[in-house]
């Protein structure tokens, strides 16, 4: 069982160096360094595992598999917590609500996101951004699906369709 | 030893895979998430039985231990893999313009298909049935313990992390 001890040591790592990327170097988009550091550690702990325990029998194979996907797991959580919890729209709710009273009605918080004409507060950083990332194309007020949008929607819309979710985007 | 561990590993997946599109067909009204969780403890010690089965030799107690981590952990990637169909806005919008006539929408076409009302409504819901806040009949919303203690967090963590950014 000392072996799962591993990836605790991993996710404290990647806590702490994520933690130090954000406030220290500021990166625009953090990411590709939380992806960077998430690899990083898994090959260190399996490098550490290896080393210590030796991979000669299924048990320890099975246990080296458990440790990494323990730790991919953990480092995904984290991550997963970051983006869709502080970033999120269900989050930038909650801080909303919870910062502003003068918002803590629902016409009054729809407000507070909508617009009458032009990107209104939801789709004014989204739209952008997957105009940058190659996914849509975005001109004049159109939009219109690119093939690398076009593959990603068709997966989600699969998801929709496999796990009942209706239409997703957290609407139901 | 890899590919015995890889088909185990992909054979525990489908079937936590297969187990939830059944359950979450069948059970709409229950979220798939405690959906996901149910089927993956679920799965736990039918794993932790028959991972001679699912490896092809007999396996020490650890090793069966071991095995029923990568199915709970499996399980856990299962749970994050949903939450991005089913709570980003940002893939909702895409799925919007692969369904729209020639994959092409207007800006305003776009807002009337998933409008803000119907977003922020659609969380303020949900959130009301997680015991976030509570929605007075006069639409005044009122943050519950849980809401507050949410609301910190992610203040915090905005603060922490310095997004100034995010909606």
């Amino acid at each position: 069982m000392i072996r799962l001890a591993l990836p605790l040591c991993g996710i404290v790592f990647f806590f702490l160096l994520s933690l130090a990327t954000v406030r220290l170097l500021r990166p625009r988009q953090p990411k590709s360094y939380f992806v960077s550091y998430a690899i990083l550690l898994l090959i260190v702990s399996a490098w550490i595992y290896i080393s210590i325990w030796g991979v000669t029998t299924l048990d320890d194979a099975l246990g080296l598999t458990a440790c990494m996907l323990v730790q991919a797991l953990m480092c995904l959580t984290m991550w997963n917590s970051f983006y869709s919890l502080l970033w999120g729209f269900s989050g930038g709710l909650m801080h909303d609500l919870l910062n502003d009273p003068s918002v803590r009605h629902v016409d009054c918080l729809v407000r507070l996101y909508d617009t009458e004409v032009g990107l209104d507060r939801i789709l004014a950083r989204r739209l952008p951004n997957l105009d940058r990332g190659g996914y849509i194309g975005f001109r004049n007020g159109v939009l219109q699906l690119r093939p690398k949008g076009r593959l990603i929607a068709f997966g989600t819309w699969c998801s929709f369709k496999v796990f009942s979710l209706g239409m997703g985007g957290g609407t139901k | 030893m890899i590919a015995k561990i890889a088909i185990a590993a992909a054979a525990m997946l489908l079937a936590q895979v297969l187990i939830v599109a059944v359950l979450a067909a069948v059970q709409r009204h229950v979220s798939i998430y405690m959906t996901i969780i149910g089927v993956s403890i679920a799965t736990a010690p039918v794993v932790f039985i028959l991972g001679r089965f699912l490896v092809g030799q007999n396996l020490s107690i650890m090793a069966r231990i071991y095995l029923m981590l990568v199915d709970l952990a499996l399980g856990g990637f299962l749970f994050h893999f949903m939450t991005l169909p089913d709570r980003s806005v940002t893939l909702r919008i895409l799925v919007e313009l692969l369904v729209a006539p020639s994959q092409t929408l207007t800006v305003d076409a776009l807002k009337h298909r998933y409008s803000v009302r119907s977003m922020i409504e659609s969380r303020l819901v949900q959130l009301s049935a997680g015991a976030f806040i509570d929605i007075s009949p006069e639409r005044v919303i009122t943050l519950k313990e849980k809401g507050v203690w949410f609301g910190r967090f992610v203040t915090g963590g905005r603060r922490l992390f310095r997004i100034t950014s995010a909606n």
